[in-house]
């Protein structure tokens, strides 16, 4: 393998193909990147055996080939040379030369068969959507993604496809985001699959506010993003995902409303002497008011008061603060809607007006 | 040096079929065994020392155990009774020391070095905890008395049934030397073929051996051997309410490899732990599960929890996980199963409790079942009430 490619053009490419490369592998080869080369192209491919992706450059010289280099070396090398450096990369036995200007490195090199390839998806479902609607499903609810629990199915996050919509939820058993955006899904049933935690983080950092379309495969096994010139492949989360529908309050009795980022600022303050052992907040509601007490063990207390739209009874309910407060950022309405059923039951946020996102929280008992 | 502990081992004979027979006069000097019907493939739980003279013995299959002796009367296992009387028994216990360390229904061990000093020496202890068993209950216990946990549990033993056997600090080492070194607590099959390789048969040989020799073959282990050997077990008597983890395991009879069945076993199992867990007024952070192939080869697994838990639905659900995750890479048989809870703390969390969102795993829902079960539980015994997933199993 030959080519000469321009530093600029480069080290994206690689950065996201390298992205996956995780710092301790137990497979050498997991290390490295795979680099192919034919007259048109260099592909790049980084994988971690869970989540695959592939990159790709238009090339103008080249000798065919494919070889893997170590991931991280090749991309500092990249990153620490000139702004406008062109690299000579080429294979030399069991090692790879790369020169620019008056540098050489001579790296270490694993045969492109000892890379993994993920298998390919047979007989996959296909659609497309704005990635720009989709990095917002995934922004406004990826927070709420279990975190290493024996439950593996609530450590991703599950699409769910209908005729007319692309549904995104997570939950870490505590509380549950969940965001729908309209979809032209060509689908007679609905169909559940779960992203895992690692393959979500990363696809949200590929996808661009635009309306280019991402093309999206599903498989038996994984799903499959095509991006232009980027391709993210992940396998999928082999459970069931709970009925999010059953948690979601039906009946609330209890409705505040109120200005969202007056919420959010008062619950950030008072976060302030919460610890991270101890996230309780006591809300207090009485008529078109709001008080939120928050206590640490060293004694200390924080109180907020807020003006809001309510005309219910007296009630108090504990929460956890961050909870709170990761629901009000991801909303994107300037005014929420806070429902309440009673002091043991979840409560419900959502845009005033907008139930597009719902955000669902169970109290904690003070 | 420590001052010299008393050390109960209390051993009730034949326990199943003696409460059995106590319960039916008329059994009394028949053969009784105490199991699953042998056209279900039941096994033998406990049989009264006229049947084991026909060489039935525990967990035997059913059919065999008829066959060596068919003029037996068969019983079902009513495992509520044998825990209500297994009640009493401590409740006997509990007049000399509060430092009990239970095994089974069956069996416990007791630190009476503290009681001394009220109710005289430690084998005038065992003799009345020994009558009082009884004269109140009907019932036949043998005791061990011993410095240490080990030399107790082999004195009970020795002389069943009815079995009274008091070792004092000087003679240890003549007790155990004489014993077979499969008497060692820990030597198994596979332990005890190594021994007879070196020529090692008795206790005496194995205290002759040099302590690097035992450490070289068998590890960590070696060193156990070599201190067993000499009479020294420093392991202390621990109640539930002072120990670091709670656990609770099984040794099949027969060795099993029905996923539901094996969930099923799981079940009761977690259900003995939480309650211990709730009995003692205890949350744990970490469950562990055990389990032992059929070849020997044992694993444990576990998983910590974000907040620290007594709740039956909690535990089950990491403890079927980790189960199905276990039994995904191994396609052998399971042999011994065991589920236990450690990060014990006296309350869940400092800050409050967060409730669940799951239906059905409602934190403040499954209190009020676990309470309502334990409730039952006492007044009925373990058979009482159980959950839908614990009752695959039973052979009755």
């Amino acid at each position: 393998m030959k080519l000469i490619i321009s530093r600029e053009t480069l080290l994206k490419p690689l950065q996201i193909a390298s992205s996956v490369v995780e710092r301790r592998q137990t497979l050498p080869v997991l290390s490295n990147v795979l680099l192919k080369a034919n007259n048109q192209h260099l592909t790049l491919i980084g994988t971690d055996l869970e989540v695959e992706i592939v990159t790709q450059i238009p090339l103008e010289e080249s000798v065919e080939g494919e070889i893997t280099l170590p991931a991280r070396k090749f991309l500092d090398i990249c990153r620490a040379l000139p702004d406008n450096a062109n690299l000579n990369i080429e294979t030399d036995g069991e090692k790879a030369m790369i020169r620019s200007g008056r540098s050489r490195f001579s790296l270490a090199t694993l045969p492109a068969s000892e890379f993994p390839n993920i298998e390919p998806m047979t007989s996959p479902y296909e659609f497309s959507i704005s990635q720009k609607v989709l990095k917002s499903l995934i922004d406004q609810t990826q927070f709420s993604m279990a975190q290493q629990d024996v439950r593996y199915y609530l450590n991703g996050l599950m699409l769910e496809l209908s005729p007319n919509e692309l549904c995104a939820v997570a939950t870490d058993g505590h509380r549950l985001a969940l965001c729908k955006a309209e979809a032209d899904l060509q689908i007679d049933e609905t169909r559940q699959f779960i992203v895992p935690r690692k393959g979500v983080t990363e696809l949200v950092r590929l996808l661009e506010e635009s309306d280019t379309p991402a093309r999206i495969q599903v498989g038996e096994n994984h799903i499959r993003v095509d991006l232009p010139d980027i391709s993210f492949t992940s396998k999928l989360i082999d459970g069931k995902f709970p009925d999010y529908n059953q948690v979601i309050p039906a009946n609330p009795t209890k409705i505040v409303s109120c200005d969202r980022e007056a919420l959010y600022q008062a619950f950030a303050r008072a976060s302030v002497l919460s610890n991270e052992k101890y996230r309780g907040m006591r809300l207090e509601l009485s008529p078109n008011q709001l008080k939120a007490t928050v206590h640490n063990p060293e004694q200390e207390e924080a109180e907020e008061e807020l003006e809001v739209q309510y005309s219910g009874e007296e009630f108090e309910i504990g929460f956890n603060v961050s909870y709170f407060i990761d629901a009000l950022a991801a909303i994107k309405a300037d005014q929420v809607q806070v429902n309440f059923t009673d002091a043991n039951q979840s409560c419900l946020i959502h845009g005033l007006g907008d139930d597009s996102c719902k955000y669902v929280i169970m109290p904690m008992r003070l | 040096m420590p001052r010299t502990r008393s050390i109960l081992h209390v051993d009730m004979d034949a326990y199943y079929a003696s409460v059995e027979v106590r319960e039916q006069p008329g059994l009394r000097g028949r053969p009784v065994i105490v199991g699953g019907s042998p056209r279900q493939r039941g096994v033998v739980s406990a049989a009264s020392y006229e049947a084991r003279r026909f060489g039935v013995h525990s967990a035997m299959p059913m059919a065999r155990a008829m066959r060596l002796c068919p003029q037996a009367v068969r019983l079902p296992v009513r495992m509520e009774l044998y825990l209500r009387v297994s009640r009493q028994i401590h409740a006997v216990f509990k007049r000399y020391t509060p430092q009990i360390e239970p095994l089974s229904l069956d069996e416990a061990f007791l630190d009476v070095t503290d009681s001394v000093r009220l109710f005289g020496p430690a084998g005038r202890i065992a003799r009345r905890i020994k009558q009082e068993i009884a004269d109140e209950l009907s019932l036949v216990a043998s005791v061990g008395v011993a410095p240490n946990k080990f030399v107790a549990k082999i004195a009970s033993d020795i002389d069943k049934p009815d079995g009274f056997v008091e070792v004092r600090a000087d003679e240890v080492q003549a007790f155990l030397d004489p014993l077979p070194a499969s008497r060692v607590w820990g030597v198994g099959k596979a332990t005890n073929a190594e021994l007879q390789r070196l020529g090692i048969r008795t206790i005496a040989q194995l205290r002759q051996q040099p302590r690097a020799l035992l450490q070289d073959r068998f590890g960590k282990f070696g060193e156990r051997l070599w201190e067993l050997a000499r009479g020294i077990d420093t392991r202390p008597v621990i109640t539930d309410s002072e120990a670091k983890s709670i656990s609770n395991e099984t040794t099949f009879a027969v060795d099993i490899s029905d996923t539901e069945i094996l969930r099923a076993w799981l079940m009761d199992l977690t259900e003995q732990v939480a309650r211990r867990l709730r009995a003692h007024q205890r949350y744990g952070r970490t469950v562990q599960l055990k389990l032992r192939f059929e070849d020997f080869h044992t694993i444990s697994r576990s998983h910590t929890l974000a907040v620290a838990t007594q709740t039956t639905r909690v535990i089950w659900e990491v403890a079927a996980t980790l189960l199905q995750e276990a039994l995904r890479k191994q396609n052998k048989a399971i042999r011994l199963l065991g589920v236990g809870v450690s990060g014990l703390v006296a309350s869940p969390e400092a800050g409050g409790l967060q409730q669940d969102l799951f239906a059905g795993n409602n934190t403040a829902k499954q209190q009020v079942i676990d309470q309502l079960a334990d409730q039952i539980q006492s007044r009925f015994g373990p058979a009482g009430i159980k959950r839908g997933t614990g009752c695959k199993h039973s052979p009755s």
